[in-house]
């Protein structure tokens, strides 16, 4: 590596050192609390999956060229030099990390170990070594917001050919807009994933419920986030806050998209509209006696992934158990604390990257397989398309027996007059 | 397949969702030549945006769509 893209990278990564990381950076006493913590060591028992490990890369690299004792003394000072081998390093670390955060739960000093991974991936970027496919999907998305009008016609045309899905799954009356585009002044601006899946049994509740919708002409996800390039998430997200400010919505409704949600939650900054998930819209929903669910739709019991970014690091807990009791009589819990519960392995990008990462996803996730056959349950729900796609997937190689659905499809679904 | 486009490479993407037809495709269009075209099928809505926001990006180029129900189908011409 040249000085000049070792400097050019040390520029990176003292710009991610604000009071927070300094601390998660000088703060671990390598105490061990959180080796069983991560469901990487739990189920495949090698020690690089173990957070405090991961750490320690980017923390001796802080060392060495952040710290005295580490520039005048690297021997003792624990310091690493930032070269070749030690982005290979921060490669497996960053990206064998889903981001979940379950070990900052049991770390006694918070250590946020996403934040220090977030160091890691911005230095990738930096040195073009990260996963370039989510880098472009970042810069497709990046593309659509800017150019959007060169788009606008393609969307529309994507939609018509749901209207005739949303009507099956609720009758409108005559003159009604199905799936209402760009409406200034509309209460709730929808955010989805490009899918039917997540358009659909969206547009079906919002119109059970006569809510005053609009569906946003972006796609929720942020790839920029996912490959960690705090530029690129800014830019994905703009486009939705611009387009939730120039139409004055009210609120700003996520659809089944942790990261997407989270992203706009806690990074959106100060903002002159409500940020809520589906999830919430849709307990609320039910709580407001504006739509009714039966609870005979669904044959066998029910178990709740909770999906990592919005229940442990975003506080979405109550609305989609809420939901559930109107679904079942047999909601089935995974853990007795939330806070604990596992990831599925397919978070910070994984399931993005498609086939690359399958192997690693499958070995590394084992341990939650465990714990939904644990419950016995016969449906597994959870409301994030990176876990459902995750779940799927270890349904199929574990052979689990459950089936796989979005929670925001079921309440379509059992959606009664 | 198109009467005009001769087709160097098919690509069957029905049913995946969103971004796999994107992620298939900018995977798929490396293993064919400069100037050779790729005929790639999905069902996703969302490739009718994401699609020529991809090409852009990429610096490819998108000879045609076509729609048919379900099915849509793009000739993606390899100039990057």
């Amino acid at each position: 590596m040249d000085q000049k893209t070792r400097d050019d990278l040390l520029t990176l990564f003292q710009s991610k050192l604000n009071e927070a990381m300094r601390f998660y950076l000088e703060t671990c006493t390598r105490c061990g609390t959180c080796t069983e913590a991560c469901h990487a060591y739990a189920s495949m028992g090698q020690v690089k999956y173990i957070a405090a490990y991961r750490h320690e890369i980017i923390r001796r690299i802080y060392k060495k060229y952040f710290k005295g004792r580490g520039k005048v003394w690297p021997s003792v000072g624990e310091a690493k030099e930032l070269n070749e081998m030690a982005l290979e390093e921060l490669y497996e670390a960053a990206w064998s990390c889903t981001g979940c955060r379950r070990c900052m739960v049991y770390c006694p000093f918070g250590v946020d170990t996403q934040m220090l991974m977030s160091i890691a991936k911005l230095l990738l970027v930096g040195a073009s070594a990260e996963p370039e496919i989510l880098t472009l999907l970042a810069d497709t998305s990046i593309e659509k917001g800017k150019s959007l009008e060169l788009y606008k016609e393609g969307f529309l045309a994507g939609l018509k050919r749901l209207e005739e899905e949303v009507v099956k799954g609720w009758q409108m009356e005559a003159g009604e807009t199905v799936i209402p585009v760009d409406v200034e002044g509309a209460d709730l601006l929808y955010v989805a994933l490009a899918g039917a899946h997540s358009i659909v049994p969206a547009a079906v509740v919002f119109n059970a419920a006569r809510e005053n919708w609009t569906l946003s002409f972006f796609e929720a996800v942020n790839f920029g986030a996912f490959v960690g390039d705090p530029t690129r998430t800014k830019l994905i997200l703009d486009r939705i806050i611009n387009e939730a400010t120039r139409l004055k919505v009210k609120e700003v409704c996520i659809c089944e998209c942790g990261t997407a949600y989270r992203v706009m939650q806690q990074l959106a900054g100060r903002r002159p509209f409500k940020v809520s998930s589906i999830t919430d819209v849709q307990a609320r929903y039910i709580r407001e006696g504006r739509i009714k669910l039966s609870r005979s739709t669904f044959k066998g019991s029910i178990t709740y992934h909770d999906p990592c970014q919005m229940a442990r690091n975003a506080g979405v807990i109550d609305a989609p158990r809420f939901i559930l009791r109107h679904l079942t009589d047999d909601f089935r819990e995974m853990t007795d604390d939330i806070r604990y519960n596992w990831c599925c392995g397919g978070g910070g990008g994984l399931v993005a990257l498609g086939e690359d990462t399958l192997d690693f996803r499958m070995k590394s996730s084992r341990i939650k397989t465990e714990q939904v056959q644990e419950t016995g349950a016969q449906i597994l729900a959870t409301a994030c398309e990176n876990c459902h796609t995750q779940l799927e997937n270890l349904n199929d190689h574990y052979k689990m027996g459950v089936k796989v659905r979005f929670l925001s499809s079921m309440v379509a679904d059992a959606l009664v007059a | 397949m198109s009467d005009e486009i001769k087709v160097d490479k098919h690509m069957d993407l029905k049913g995946l969702p969103c971004p796999m037809p994107v992620v298939k495709v900018s995977k798929g269009i490396k293993e064919v030549e400069l100037g050779q075209v790729i005929e790639a099928v999905t069902t996703d809505p969302g490739s009718l945006t994401d699609f020529p926001a991809w090409a852009r990006t990429s610096g490819n180029e998108i000879l045609k769509s076509e729609q048919d129900g379900e099915t849509i189908r793009f000739y993606i011409k390899r100039t990057a």
